[in-house]
């Protein structure tokens, strides 16, 4: 529809009947700027404040002079302060490592799952496919308090590996939700051909599935990705000591002493954690609603 | 799904190349055996970290605060009789209901929009309006608890700007809740909005086509066209977001910690404050275990309606 | 004095003679160690510390790791509740407040190394003994890092021309006991916030539920004599003392700010540091921040004794404990470097090293000469312990309460809220019924 729109656009103005729809079109077309453009606004409005905030210094914060949307005398000390601090790029790091882990298996994990019940099935695999989704149901809020015993159990307290194994839980099922629905969608006939060359099946999941069904993996890792990236309860319950915290955790336990809150130092903290998420999503956004528009569609 | 068709496939192809049934039939068990194994890392996953925390979550509500006797449901009837915990499942339901529902409206009126708009254009406006979906929702909620401050707000020096008396955001009950359900749906609008795309997207042009020739207008195409095409996955986008809302501890941790006078505590800060500030963890499990029934019940309804509207597009 | 001086030569005896016990058993505390103390706000304060641990590491051979934890968003809390619902960790941790009564089952009993420094350096107050004696046993001992007083902290000039109260006459860098500080009632305290808050100056005083609204509100209560719940666990809220607490109450939490009760515990330090108010409750970390961003208001605030009520002059009191695990391999070890880490010397390292933020639990260790010597202005910090001249008393609020009564009545800011629900137009009655209901909750 969107092309028709612009194809519309490119050759209307040929008869006067012509004229009027492209002139309602247009206004069709402009007023959906505007709204959008009202929307962004209201929308960027925490992200801009967050930028401004990080450009001051504790004096200009706390002094209160002037409009506090804009910054008077604009430093990029906060941002030095913690490219240069290794607390900072420890958590840097540790966000990195753990993000990429989670990602990595909670795609191994949902693509295996999904190829084997959208394609395979066993006793009990419808069963499973919908129970993967409810899990959902049973969430991280309710689950820490008795997840200290087996996290302690498994020596992981105070340690990052510990999100690796508990992140999976948060993305695999909507993961594997999204893959079942764009591995369906594949025609039947490739593998059934596929079978018949004498292919096995983790042949036909490599060599077909997996490379027809790229947007959704593409998908599905981003969520992965934004899930482990922002995380707040785990990190905040398991991880205590600054060789091991993650970003989000991290930047609220170091920047914040005691009742005190360094604002331009959190909200530059906040700016340059975001950036990695910003990026991801900035060149793989296409893929992103491609996978979903085939995967969760369908699901 | 797919599973219950996919079997004949496998008879087939081992009928063609002629096998002995005896092989089928081992052909087919090893099938399955395969097929299992292959959701083995999905199954452990979920038991180790979701179903036996869930049931040790279960045990645990049922011990005293000291955790020495067995009290069987008294934990559920004691937080059931506090007018505190009543007030905690009306705000529970009040800010995933409402946070949920103003979401889904301004998410589908977002993604109508872009679809609006030429396709070459739409990378940038999704990216702005995906923002506040990408950055971490616990330090965006620093940036929000900021802004809301008593003595700093930014809110408050614009409102003075135009006469307007400074507001107590955080510090009066309703401004407060207003204040959380602003803050997730701010946060969770985006994902609305880029399911929903993505399902507009999947909507044959045929369909328009046809209903314009039947003459049908902008509201009628919605009505009849778009929405029941996008039922399911509205349905579904909307029950993620309600778990997940429901579920919901930073935004509402960091605004307010519950407050003021506990106006704007949910089920996971409640069982934070109880069981972790005050040392009380068999009663903050088995507050947290309140919203298992809610969502069970709500996930019922919905993945039935998911289910028969996909059995009548099979038929 | 000389009995004094009699006394004080037999403890150190005795001491002495714990003291090669501990001694001998450092020959054979080898092993490994791990630490977990609270992350000061003063960075300096973790830096002395970890210099102190790797001098005692080094005399005795013990391989030491030490953590410092933030108490922001709890995370120190979650970590103790993460340790003892795991039954693993550190080896000693640091207690906030509560949370030794809250894991006093995993608790590795210390009146042995109670015994030595109370020996050495007297008695430690009551608030301590209630949070941290169970059954006759000291499962955790009071320790410096940390602990903290929130008395008043006002700005000397706003209350001298608004309130005509000089602060600094009252409770002078001496001590001396003054006669104005005789007159420093709760009801002086409202005079002065009412005329402050006519000035645009008001007492940043917050009604949230967070500790510092919390400790001031128990300040009060206590001030009254009011009582919530007694020691044996009975609710006394429907008391004539609570009844005038409360009353007092209704005209004081006018005078209060009109976001008083969303503050937290950052709000009234920001109310100071930004110039906007006159007077807030709080340890000199307000001040030192101040210091570093608005130097003019700093130079201008002087921290004292809280204000007396009909029943005494009571200071919020929050101390920090240390204690060992029950699970912890390494008990010996654990505790000789408490015993190292208590001593007076190593206490008066950190606690100049912190600006004299951090109290120390013993009296004898008050003349440290950091609360003299701090400024701007000079002495602005000497009247943030107790001491003796100020005829006043540690309390922290929900005390005497049965702990896992008065725990909650802290955690759940019960106090403030009742004065939060004053200020939203609720009547006396209202607001006892509210409590009283409440309360019940909390006896389960």
């Amino acid at each position: 529809m969107s092309t028709s729109v612009a194809t519309a656009g490119r050759r209307a103005p040929t008869t006067a009947h012509k004229h009027s729809l492209h002139r309602s079109r247009m206004w069709a077309l402009w007023g959906s700027y505007i709204a959008l453009g009202v929307f962004v606004i209201m929308f960027l409005i925490p992200p801009f404040y967050t930028l401004m905030t990080s450009l001051k210094s504790s004096a200009e914060i706390s002094a209160q002079t002037g409009s506090p949307w804009i910054v008077h005398h604009p430093t990029l000390a906060n941002f030095w302060y913690l490219i240069t601090y290794p607390n900072f790029q420890r958590y840097y790091l540790n966000s990195i490592i753990v993000t990429v882990l989670t990602v990595a298996v909670s795609m191994v994990i949902s693509v295996l799952a999904a190829f084997s019940l959208s394609r395979m099935g066993f006793w009990g695999s419808q069963t499973l496919s919908t129970g993967v989704f409810l899990t959902y149901l049973v969430p991280s809020s309710l689950l820490f308090i008795p997840l200290f015993q087996i996290v302690g159990w498994l020596g992981l307290i105070n340690n990052f590996w510990c999100l690796v194994l508990l992140y999976p839980t948060l993305a695999v099922p909507f993961c594997t939700w999204i893959m079942i629905g764009y591995f369906s969608s594949i025609p039947k006939e490739l593998d059934e051909a596929a079978l018949i060359d004498g292919a096995g099946y983790l042949q036909i999941l490599w060599k077909i599935f997996i490379p027809v069904a790229m947007p959704g993996i593409i998908a599905a890792t981003i969520f992965a990705f934004t899930v482990a990236w922002g995380q707040f309860l785990y990190p905040l319950a398991y991880l205590y000591t600054s060789n091991q915290m993650v970003l989000t955790v991290g930047i609220i336990s170091d920047l914040i002493r005691g009742d005190v809150f360094q604002w331009g130092k959190i909200m530059a903290a906040c700016l340059l954690a975001s950036l990695p998420p910003i990026l991801i999503y900035a060149f793989l956004m296409d893929y992103y609603v491609a996978g979903l528009t085939a995967g969760a569609t369908k699901g | 799904m797919a599973s219950g068709t996919s079997i004949p496939i496998g008879v087939m192809t081992a009928g063609r190349t002629g096998v002995q049934r005896g092989s089928m039939r081992r052909f087919a068990q090893r099938r399955s055996t395969i097929a299992f194994l292959l959701c083995l890392p999905l199954i452990l996953l979920i038991a180790t970290f979701v179903v036996y925390p869930a049931i040790y979550a279960i045990y645990l509500s049922m011990l005293n605060k000291k955790m020495t006797t067995f009290v069987g449901l008294g934990n559920f009837a004691f937080l059931l009789r506090r007018h505190t915990f009543q007030l905690v499942i009306f705000q529970s339901c009040l800010f995933a209901i409402t946070s949920v529902v103003l979401k889904a409206i301004i998410g589908f009126i977002l993604a109508h929009l872009m679809h609006n708009i030429p396709g070459k254009n739409q990378r940038i406006w999704r990216g702005l309006l995906l923002v506040p979906w990408v950055i971490p929702l616990a330090l965006s909620t620093l940036t929000w608890w900021w802004m809301f401050d008593p003595s700093y707000s930014a809110f408050n020096w614009v409102l003075n700007r135009f006469g307007i008396a400074s507001v107590p955001w955080l510090g009066v009950g309703w401004i407060a809740r207003f204040c959380t359900i602003t803050v997730n749906v701010w946060y969770g609008t985006p994902f609305f909005m880029i399911m929903y795309l993505a399902a507009l997207k999947s909507v044959p042009d045929q369909l328009y086509e046809a209903a314009a020739i039947d003459g049908a207008n902008a509201v009628q195409k919605l009505f009849f066209v778009t929405l029941p095409m996008m039922r399911n996955i509205i349905a579904i986008t909307v029950l993620f977001s309600l778990i997940v809302t429901f579920a919901d501890f930073d935004i509402v941790r960091i605004l307010t910690a519950g407050g003021p006078q506990d106006m704007t505590h949910v089920f996971a800060t409640y069982a934070f404050q109880v069981g972790i500030q005050s040392g009380d963890i068999p009663l903050g499990a088995a507050d947290s275990l309140f919203m298992f029934p809610i969502l069970a019940f709500a996930a019922f309804f919905v993945l039935r309606g998911v289910t028969q509207r996909t059995k009548e597009i099979a038929a | 004095m000389g009995k004094a001086t009699r006394r004080s030569m037999l403890k150190l005896a005795a001491a002495s003679a714990a003291l090669p016990l501990v001694h001998i058993r450092s020959g054979r505390a080898a092993g490994k160690l791990s630490v977990a103390f609270w992350d000061h706000w003063v960075p300096s304060g973790n830096a002395v510390m970890k210099k102190q641990i790797a001098d005692w590491a080094a005399k005795t051979q013990v391989e030491v790791q030490t953590d410092f934890i933030t108490s922001v968003g709890q995370k120190n809390v979650l970590t103790i509740a993460a340790e003892h619902q795991a039954k693993t960790g550190h080896d000693i941790q640091a207690f906030p407040t509560w949370e030794v009564l809250n894991n006093a089952d995993t608790l590795e009993p210390m009146d042995d190394v109670m015994k030595h420094l109370t020996g050495k350096y007297g008695p430690v107050n009551q608030v301590c003994e209630y949070l941290a004696k169970v059954k006759g046993n000291w499962l955790a001992v009071p320790t410096s890092s940390g602990t903290q007083y929130k008395g008043p902290c006002g700005r000397i000039s706003v209350l001298k021309e608004k309130a005509g109260l000089d602060v600094v006459a009252m409770y002078p860098a001496r001590e001396v006991h003054t006669r104005e500080s005789d007159g420093w009632t709760w009801d002086a305290h409202y005079k002065a916030a009412d005329a402050c808050a006519k000035a645009g100056m008001p007492f940043a005083i917050g009604l949230g539920q967070t500790s510092d609204s919390v400790d001031t509100a128990g300040a009060l209560f206590r001030a009254f004599g009011a009582e919530l719940v007694d020691k044996d666990g009975n609710i006394t809220v429907k008391s004539d003392k609570v009844r005038a607490v409360l009353e007092f109450g209704q005209t004081f939490v006018k005078v209060l700010p009109d976001d008083a009760v969303s503050y937290d515990d950052a709000s009234n330090n920001r109310a100071l540091i930004a110039g906007k108010s006159a007077l807030i409750w709080n340890p000199p970390s307000a001040w030192a921040v101040a210091k570093r961003d608005a130097p003019k208001v700093a130079a201008d605030c002087w921290t004292f004794s809280a204000p007396s009520g009909p029943d005494g002059r009571f200071v919020p009191y929050l101390p920090f404990f240390w204690g060992v695990w029950s699970f912890s391999r390494n008990k010996t070890a654990a505790k000789e470097l408490i015993t190292y880490l208590l001593q007076r010397e190593p206490v008066e390292q950190r606690c100049t090293a912190v600006f004299g933020y951090d109290v120390p639990p013993f009296n004898s260790m008050l003349n440290f000469k950091v609360w003299q010597e701090v400024e701007p202005p000079k002495g602005t910090v000497y009247n943030y312990p107790i001491r003796p001249v100020h005829k006043a008393t540690a309390h922290i609020a929900g005390m005497p309460a049965p702990s896992d009564i008065a725990v909650q009545i802290y955690n759940r800011g019960t106090m403030p809220t009742m004065l939060a629900k004053l200020k939203s137009g609720q009547s006396v009655d209202q607001v006892i019924s509210w409590a009283s209901d409440e309360l019940e909750g909390f006896t389960r």
